[in-house]
Parts: structure tokens; C-alpha cells; sequence
């Protein structure tokens, strides 16, 4: 009998990348065309931070729809451009090395290598060339309607607290061994994700995950670079 | 019915008029490059101040159209191209095209198709011009063909004779005029040629020849001079030919807006049209109407764009500190690159070769992949952003004017082209005239240095103001959509021959090669003052007798 397959999810905000939603969100915003709107949307993304800041630890999903509101109206060409400019400018110097590290080292143990990220699909796959070592990236979607962006998140949105359900789905689809399988994050809505798989790991927890992580005796990692 | 295009040309003889053109010239590197077997290809050519040899000499050694004919062939292109190639000595506005006699017997009974691509692409010319080239030279042509043995005929038209009607522009040749007036051709044609008549009178007229001396008179006067004969009759003399210029400009003008189209070249193009189908009932002919021809999507080569074009304009506007352009969001703007229009030539032409032809082939975008003003005018933005960010030669370009994006506006928005050129126009004036009177020397100067840089701009202001005026009606006052399905009643084998603008992806097109392309191709020469880049081919053709000499040593070549 073949052995069954296994994966290693990564949560990229804070394990692959120092930057989150926010900082791109506001990157677009200030880059809208014409003044007014870039003050606009600039606001709508300042209004987010907040809500990060109490709900974060808990469920990230209004943060990110009221984060993803600036987009509102933006077309996908600029999108496109600007995501590319945001990957390129930004957020390739936010990669942590360490997290690098540990990819490399999860795909030699032959690990079917999952990104999951709050980020929007066109800044997430311009990034994917610099991790190298993906197999599958799992992040959000705008929706557009007549080439413009809606404001709101395609479901399911990535960063609530309802990611361990999805990751049974996703493991029975791929057939992996999911207590074969290892996951790192560093948010308190990945306490499903890391616990639904035999090997979790937090890494640069917050409070939440960090109590979570002590309590099960989970292995926390610390890393900046 | 499907047909190989490649089938359909082998060993039928064309003759192209306009081959120095931008469409002619990538139709005759796309003939040498994908129809090998094609019989011999008559290019009918004027000197231009040099012999026609020395010009076809120039234009193959020097225009980067021919690259990939140069790069396929190396030293062997001077014995490929006479292989295939004969130029001919002509011009349009002659009856049988000022084509020797002798030739012209030949051509007549050899050549199978004439791809009339030949045409004055100026939207406000001298009517004279524009008759002469556009009327007179299509009824020539058409009249050429129809005394050929075998020859079919397509007519390189345009998408934009439907005028200023609006809406879904069907392929077919309307027999009214934009405004509704049923339009007989021909009478039409006669009139054109009145109001040249009657224009060339009021311009001798006793009036006009005293209004212009007296005003000579006064400006001799002024300058301190004596008024003698012989230099108030030379001035005079000039300023009548200019005088009669303009008003030729505008009484072509005048009548193409009095019927319902925007310019002189739409109305004239769409005359040629309805008057070769009435004339020549028997004549094996169509039409290939393309849209605004723009830079190559893959051949010649990505990019490949020549001249002046309609999206240049917009595209410059885009890249200065002036970003309101005048265009209504959701305008269709029917770009159209060169290679998929010439594709359409190739298809219609075997289709016309065959019999099997409609009336009007129509190659644009609108239709099938439709590009918006706004959206172009983002892409431009956006492409000029991405330009500036790397190339821009200071901070002020890199961080802000590149930045500084381009938007789709209302004609009327309080920072328009004309507003702002009139701001410049009232610091010119005050820097000269309004400056207080006690201020140190330097000062004044420095004032009259700003003022003439004042004046450049305005006068630079005022030509984009003109070019955006004469788009407008295209950007703006007009929502129309082309059919473009004719060509697909056409199965082709080749898919390098098909007509396919769904294929576009209009960002990578703007951003990758149509901007990129205007900016190495157009715009030196344009908006620089700079000489066009030309290319250089490694081993320089040569003109040789039918191919019959040899091929030249590539060592003696360099």
C-alpha cells in the first residue's frame, strides 16, 4: 500500500512575508488616479486598522472586507500594474529568510507545499516566483464586475476563522494525510488550521495563538529576518 | 467554403499601389515572408524628388519593415526580391496611372489582383489634394483594372466613411450620406470639383486681390518701407497661394460636415467607394475598410508602427502634466493593428480572386474585442507610469509625473488643453507687457526668457488642442461600433492569415508593444525633433536585372 500524500501549509502573512493586507491596501490607494480619490480610498483603508486591531486575533474576515472596500472601483488593468509595481518595490524586501528556510526544508521532506494568504491573487501570484518553492497558493479574490473592482471578497475569504473547515475539504480532495502534515502560522483565526493537522508550528504568534500554542504545546518560532 | 491562402497566391501576379505606405509596405514583407510561391509583385511607386529605384533602394536598405525579409534572407534578399518584385514608375492622379505604355499593356495582361492601398491619410488637406489623391487616384485605379484581362480589385478604404452616424456600422456601402441625404455619387463627385473651381475664382477675385494688397500696402507702410509694384505684388502672390490653401482646407471641410462626415478624408474616402461600385458594375471588387490602423501585434515585428496615428496624440497628451482627455468613457476607440488589417487584405483578396467576395470587408475592434477610450486612456496612464519609473531623468518624473495619471474628461473641464493654454498665453503677456516698469534689469531678462518659453509652449499647446479637435469627433461626439463578421464567412487554413481580434489582450498590446512601439517608432520624430531610427541590415540589398545577376559578395557588401 502507497504511503498517503502530505502537505506543509504556510500562513504567508508573518511566516513567509512581514507585510500584510493592510500595507497593500493602502499602496493601492495611494496610487488610485487623481487626487481625491486616493485620498478616499486611503481613508477606507485607515478606517481597517482599527478593526484589525480589536478583531484581529479573533476573525480577520471584516478587517478584510472593510480592508478590500478601497478597491472599490478600481479597474483590473491598474490592478494589475500596480501589483507588480507593489511585489517589486515593497514586497519582495518584506520576505523572511527563515521562512524560506523552512519551505525548502519541508519540500525536501516531501511536503506538497501550500501557500495560504489574506493578500488579493493578483499581488500573491506576482509574488510566488520569489518563494520558489510553492506547489499551490491559496489567497483572496476581487470580484469584478465590467472590468472594475467591486470592493467585495470572492468567498471564502482567507483570514476568517472557518479556515481548519476548509483545510478538511482541501485534504480530502488531494488526499492528503493531514496528521502527516505540518502548518505554520502566526495568527489566532490559523488555531483550526494548526490544529487540524499532526505537526503545527506558531510562528511570530500573536497574544491569542501564542496562549493557544503554550496550552497545546506546540513548538512557537521567533524570527524578524 | 475554406481556402489556403498560400494556394490561392501561388503564381498570381499583384499589383500593389500605396506599397510605400504603412499598411503597403507590411502587405509586401508579409507576401515575401509567408507566400514564397506568389507569381511577381508590381509595386507602383512615385520617385519623390529621386528616381524610383533609388527610393525602393532606400526604403528596403532603411525602413525596419523589411528587418525580418533581411534577417530571413541575409545576401540573398537583392535576387529573392528581384525574383519577385518589379517596380514600377507611376502616380495615382494620372489616367492609367502615368504607367509607360509599354508596361501598362503587360501589367493588363498579366495581373490577376490590384490591392489598391493608396490614399491621403490627412483628415483636413487641401480639397484639391484630397480629391486628386483619394478620387481621381481610386477612379484611375479602378479604371486600370477594369481594362486588365483578369484582374480583380480591393479598394483599402476606411472604417470611419460611416461619418458621424452612430451606432452598429454595418458592413455595406450606404448610398446616403452620414446626415441622411441620399447621396448621388456622381453628382457629388462634380460638385467637389465646383466648389474647387469656384473656390480657385473667389480667389482671384478683384475682392480678395485688393483686401490682400491693401493689407500688404499697410504692412509695408508700417515697417517704414515704400509700397513699390514689385515688392507689394511678390507678397501678394504668396499670400494668395496660402490663402488659397486654407480656404481649399476649408471648403472640403465645410462640405464633408455639411453632409455628416467629420472631415475631408472620410468624405472623399466614402466617395471613392460609392463611386467605384456605381461605375464599375462589372469589375470583380471589394472593399477592406480598416479601423485606426495601429502598431503591429507580431509582424513585421511586435510594436512596428510608422508616421502619424490617431492613439499618438493621446498617448503623448498622457505623458505630459496635462491629463484631462477629452474622451466619454465607454466610447469604443476601434484600434486595429497593422497585421491583422493586412491579413484581411489577404483573405479578401483571395476571396475576391476567387469570386467569392462580399461587398465590404471591415477590420476593427469594436465589434468582437472592444477597446474603450477610458480604458485606453488608463492603459496609457499606466504605460507612461511604468516608462517614467524607470527612464524618467529626475525625481520630479520618476515620483510625480509619473504619477500624475491621465483621465478621461469632459471637453469642457475646467483644466482642458484650451484653458490651460490660455493661462500660458495671459503669463506671456504679462511677463511682456504687465511686469512693473522699476525692476532691475536682470529681472527683465529673466521676465523675457519666461515669456518665450510661455510663447513655445502655447504654440506647442495649440497643435495638441488642434489634433484633439480633430479626433474628437472619434473620442467623443460619437459612439460607433463596426461589424467586423465578413471575413469570417472566409475559412482559412493558415491561422497566421486569420482575422482574429478576440485574440488581443489589450493591456499586453498597449503596455508591451503599442506604446513601446510609438515611443521607439513615431514619437522622435513627432514630439522630438529627432530623426527616426533606421535599420541598417547587415548586407545592403541591391537592385538586380529579374534576379538574373549574382547575388553580392557580403564581404564586399560590409
Amino acid at each position: 500500500m502507497s504511503e498517503s500524500k502530505t502537505a506543509a501549509f504556510f500562513r504567508a502573512e508573518g511566516t513567509l512575508i512581514k507585510s500584510g493586507v493592510l500595507q497593500a491596501a493602502a499602496y493601492m490607494a495611494s496610487q488610485r488616479a487623481g487626487m481625491r480619490e486616493r485620498l478616499l480610498r486611503f481613508g477606507q483603508t485607515a478606517l481597517a486598522a482599527p478593526i484589525f486591531g480589536v478583531l484581529g486575533q479573533n476573525d480577520r474576515t471584516l478587517g478584510n472586507r472593510i480592508a478590500h472596500l478601497s478597491y472599490r472601483d478600481i479597474t483590473d488593468d491598474r490592478v494589475a500594474i500596480l501589483a507588480e509595481e507593489y511585489v517589486e518595490d515593497i514586497l519582495k524586501e518584506k520576505i523572511l529568510d527563515s521562512g524560506l528556510e523552512l519551505m525548502k526544508q519541508a519540500k525536501k521532506d516531501g511536503h506538497r507545499i501550500v501557500v495560504i494568504s489574506e493578500g488579493i491573487s493578483e499581488i500573491m501570484e506576482g509574488l510566488l516566483p520569489h518563494l520558489r518553492h510553492v506547489d499551490e497558493l491559496i489567497c483572496n479574490r476581487l470580484e469584478y464586475k465590467d472590468r472594475k473592482a467591486t470592493g467585495t471578497l470572492l468567498d471564502p475569504i482567507v483570514g476568517g476563522y472557518d479556515g481548519g473547515t476548509w483545510l478538511k475539504e482541501y485534504a480530502r480532495k488531494h488526499e492528503l494525510d493531514l496528521e502527516r502534515s505540518v502548518a505554520f502560522a502566526g495568527h489566532g483565526p490559523d488555531l483550526l488550521l494548526l490544529s487540524s493537522v499532526g505537526k503545527p508550528c506558531a510562528v511570530n504568534p500573536d497574544f491569542t495563538l501564542r496562549k493557544a500554542a503554550k496550552e497545546a504545546d506546540w513548538p512557537v518560532m521567533e524570527y524578524t529576518a | 467554403m475554406s481556402f489556403s491562402v498560400k494556394s490561392e497566391y501561388a503564381g498570381k501576379h499583384i499589383l500593389l499601389t500605396g506599397g510605400t505606405g504603412f499598411v503597403g509596405k507590411v502587405w509586401l514583407v508579409m507576401a515575401l515572408t509567408r507566400l514564397p510561391d506568389i507569381g511577381r509583385i508590381y509595386v507602383l511607386m512615385r520617385g519623390k524628388g529621386r528616381s524610383v529605384k533609388d527610393r525602393w533602394l532606400k526604403i528596403v536598405n532603411e525602413n525596419p519593415a523589411f528587418r525580418p525579409l533581411h534577417e530571413k534572407h541575409g545576401a540573398g534578399l537583392s535576387k529573392f526580391i528581384a525574383d519577385r518584385v518589379e517596380v514600377i514608375q507611376g502616380t495615382l492622379d494620372s489616367p492609367n496611372m502615368s504607367i509607360e505604355d509599354s508596361v501598362a499593356d503587360r501589367l493588363r495582361d498579366k495581373v490577376d489582383l490590384i490591392v489598391n492601398c493608396a490614399g491621403l491619410v490627412d483628415f483636413n488637406p487641401d480639397v484639391r489634394v484630397a480629391v486628386s489623391s483619394n478620387l481621381d487616384g481610386s477612379m484611375h485605379v479602378a479604371d486600370f483594372a477594369a481594362s486588365c484581362k483578369n484582374a480583380a480589385m480591393i479598394h483599402v478604404s476606411t472604417c470611419y466613411v460611416a461619418g458621424t452616424r452612430d451606432g452598429f456600422i454595418s458592413e455595406t456601402i450606404a448610398d446616403t450620406a452620414p446626415n441622411g441625404t441620399p447621396l448621388d455619387a456622381e453628382a457629388e463627385y462634380k460638385r467637389l470639383q465646383e466648389i474647387i473651381v469656384e473656390t480657385e475664382a473667389e480667389n482671384e477675385s478683384e475682392e480678395t486681390v485688393k483686401a490682400l494688397t491693401d493689407e500688404v500696402v499697410a504692412r509695408v507702410k508700417k515697417r517704414g518701407y515704400e509700397p513699390t509694384e514689385k515688392r507689394v505684388s511678390g507678397t501678394v502672390g504668396r499670400l494668395k497661394a496660402k490663402r488659397l490653401r486654407e480656404v481649399m482646407s476649408l471648403a472640403g471641410m465645410d462640405r464633408a460636415k455639411e453632409l455628416g462626415w467629420p472631415n475631408t478624408y472620410t468624405y472623399t474616402k466614402a466617395l471613392a467607394e460609392m463611386l467605384t461600385k456605381s461605375r464599375y458594375p462589372n469589375l470583380r471588387h471589394t472593399v477592406l475598410r480598416p479601423a485606426i490602423v495601429e502598431s503591429a501585434v507580431d509582424f513585421p515585428f511586435p510594436g512596428w508602427n510608422e508616421g502619424f496615428n490617431t492613439s499618438g496624440p493621446l498617448i503623448y497628451l498622457a505623458s505630459t502634466w496635462l491629463r484631462h482627455i477629452p474622451a466619454k468613457p465607454g466610447n469604443p476607440l476601434d484600434i486595429i493593428p497593422v497585421d491583422l488589417v493586412v491579413n484581411g487584405i489577404f483573405v479578401a483578396g483571395a476571396a475576391v480572386m476567387r469570386g467569392e467576395h462580399e461587398e465590404v470587408y471591415q477590420t476593427g475592434s469594436s465589434d468582437r474585442a472592444t477597446l474603450t477610450i477610458d480604458r485606453l486612456t488608463e492603459l496609457s496612464a499606466l504605460g507612461n507610469r511604468q516608462h517614467l519609473r524607470k527612464t524618467g531623468v529626475n525625481r520630479v518624473e520618476t515620483l510625480l509625473l509619473s504619477r500624475w495619471d491621465a483621465v478621461a474628461s469632459d471637453p469642457e473641464h475646467m483644466l482642458n488643453v484650451s484653458n490651460i493654454r490660455e493661462v500660458v498665453f495671459q503669463v506671456s503677456r504679462y511677463l511682456r507687457h504687465g511686469r512693473p516698469e522699476k525692476i532691475p534689469s536682470e529681472w527683465k531678462e529673466e521676465a523675457e526668457n519666461m515669456a518665450k518659453t510661455a510663447d513655445k509652449a502655447q504654440r506647442k499647446l495649440r497643435q495638441i488642442e488642434e489634433v484633439l479637435e480633430l479626433f474628437m469627433p472619434f473620442t467623443y461626439d460619437h459612439y460607433m461600433v463596426f461589424e467586423a463578421r465578413a471575413l469570417d464567412k472566409h475559412q482559412v487554413d493558415e491561422p497566421e492569415f486569420r482575422f482574429r481580434p478576440e485574440d488581443i489582450n489589450w493591456r499586453k498590446y498597449w503596455l508591451e508593444c503599442h506604446m513601446p512601439g510609438l515611443r521607439r517608432w513615431c514619437f522622435p520624430k513627432q514630439y522630438e525633433n529627432k530623426e527616426t531610427e533606421i535599420y541598417t541590415p547587415k548586407v545592403p540589398f541591391v537592385m538586380l536585372e529579374d534576379g538574373a545577376a549574382a547575388a553580392p559578395n557580403p564581404q564586399e557588401a560590409r
